[in-house]
């Protein structure tokens, strides 16, 4: 469980989302009128930023919290895959169009959540310096040549952790339902990448049990817990009987990641 | 497709469910022009399924909005009734189906997420669950790989945009945390049966963010795959956007 203190919404970032707000009533300006306008000109970011500012009232510390959050995960995954697709002779020709389009994705989504961020009138966190060796788990990766397995294993990770993340977040985002929305077509978009660069790599796009299948054993804790049986309070293992037993039911739910939980897994990425 | 003709041509149900169609499909009919549909959509009767009534011809089934979250966990339970249909019955049609050894692993454990999907839910809705669905699938040739990889397709985008849209309607982050495990192999199948269709295409993942569609936009792309009318009761009055702002 996540815990934010009280005082968090003292901070002075805050004000200024108040104070803008109240500035955009006096006018007169509506902000659904800005997401049309945003809409019309084909900018999701902006679009985003303006959905933002419709939801009057205070913005809850925990929706920026989760934004900012999501954001270093974003930043991280931008830069893996900018820095693969721009690695001379890293990606093989054929599935250069797979990890262009990943790096697409990512870029768009720490954009779109830039402008979410500054549309609720806060700073976007800084993008970090990373290090893709893992502090030396990795040691020599840089992207080169002859080093496309140890990327593609690196791309399993980080989506499978993005998938868990997003999913973890979800609940602190309930009541503010634009961002709440936005989250889940991004996290089902990581959904989609993981799924495809896990079968790039010859395994299923599921994960089974909390196995980490061939990578690293620093990556284990990025598949811990997924072999849980129990939803909804209900141990539901019995389900699997003639559906691919217990193997079919832990593949058949994702399971979350809490804030805590990611940032363990990522520290090895920051510098 | 033939705008300055005014008609235009439906090949396949999936196509049923682009705006673009959807949208040439209404106004044509509103100005008399002209509609092809291909013998695709409505004489495989034979090898799709034993249903002799069509869509939205049987009892009806209304899920009541009312019932707050309930409503939406039985909104998914439809969904999964008509997903886990399906899949069982391709995996019961192998033999015929054209789908490569490597095919029907990928099919088989879909088809073992999706009956997992149904009953979990139907367990956790308990004495909510009261309703099951007649699927149909006017169409789909279960002896078409084309056609099971299309129909798996439009399945599981509408799957997607399903849960992505009804999430905001959940008021306890227990039903939320659900709804966000499951989408996530949904949207992973997604990815799986794009790459079939299109192999290391852009077409696992479309776009940035997925869809998210509102519950009756998800009832009226559904309703052509079930024979019970499916029906809302109390709908709910907003329906917050996603990015892609086409729920």
């Amino acid at each position: 469980m996540e815990h934010t203190p009280i005082l968090n919404s003292l901070d002075p970032e805050m004000m200024e989302p108040i104070l803008s707000r109240r500035d955009a009533i006096a006018k007169g300006a509506t902000a659904s009128s800005k997401v049309v306008a945003a809409l019309a000109l084909g900018s999701i970011p902006i679009a985003l930023g303006a959905l933002a500012k419709d939801v009057y009232g205070q913005t809850p510390a925990d929706v920026l919290d989760v934004l900012q959050f999501a954001l270093t995960l974003e930043y991280l995954e931008a830069e893996f895959y900018t820095r693969g697709v721009a690695g001379s002779g890293l990606i093989p020709a054929a599935d250069v169009t797979i990890f262009t389009n990943i790096r697409n994705h990512e870029n768009t989504h720490v954009t779109a959540l830039q402008g979410i961020i500054t549309g609720k009138g806060a700073t976007p966190v800084a993008k970090p310096t990373f290090d893709f060796t893992a502090k030396g788990a990795l040691a020599g990766f840089s992207f080169s040549s002859g080093q496309y397995a140890t990327f593609q294993a690196l791309a399993q990770a980080f989506e499978d952790t993005g998938v868990r993340a997003y999913k973890g977040q979800a609940g602190r985002l309930i009541n503010d339902k634009a961002v709440l929305t936005a989250a889940l077509t991004i996290h089902s978009v990581e959904a989609r990448h993981a799924s495809e660069v896990r079968r790039l790599r010859g395994l299923k796009g599921w994960i089974t049990g909390s196995s980490r299948d061939d990578l690293p054993s620093f990556t284990q804790p990025i598949y811990d817990g997924e072999d849980n049986v129990t939803q909804a309070g209900l141990n539901i293992s019995g389900l699997g009987s003639g559906n691919g037993g217990t193997a079919g039911v832990t593949e058949a739910f994702d399971e979350p990641l809490t804030k805590a939980q990611v940032l363990a897994i990522a520290a090895p990425f920051l510098a | 497709m033939a705008r300055s003709t005014e008609s235009m041509t439906v090949s396949s149900t999936a196509q049923f469910w682009e705006k673009s169609t959807r949208r040439d499909f209404m106004r044509l009919m509103g100005i008399g022009g002209a509609v092809v549909m291909l013998p695709t959509l409505f004489t495989s009767c034979s090898d799709s399924s034993n249903d002799t009534t069509g869509p939205g011809t049987g009892a009806t089934v209304t899920i009541d909005f009312s019932k707050g979250d309930v409503a939406v966990l039985q909104f998914a339970y439809a969904l999964e009734q008509l997903e886990a249909d399906f899949y069982t019955r391709v995996v019961a049609g192998f033999s015929g189906s054209g789908l490569s050894s490597s095919e029907q692993t990928i099919f088989t454990d879909i088809k073992n997420h999706e009956v997992i999907h149904r009953e979990a839910l139907k367990t956790v809705l308990g004495t909510s669950n009261g309703f099951t669905l007649t699927p149909t699938y006017p169409g789909v040739s279960f002896t078409s790989r084309t056609s099971i990889l299309a129909t798996s397709s439009a399945f599981e985008e509408l799957g997607v945009a399903a849960y992505n849209g009804a999430a905001q309607y959940l008021s306890d982050a227990n039903n939320l945390l659900v709804a966000g495990k499951i989408v996530s192999v949904e949207a992973r199948h997604a990815s799986a049966i794009a790459d079939l269709i299109s192999p290391k295409s852009s077409a696992f993942a479309p776009s940035s963010f997925d869809n998210a569609y509102s519950p009756a936009k998800v009832a009226g792309a559904a309703q052509g795959f079930i024979t019970d009318k499916l029906a809302f009761a109390n709908p709910p009055a907003a329906f917050v956007q996603g990015p892609n702002n086409n729920g």
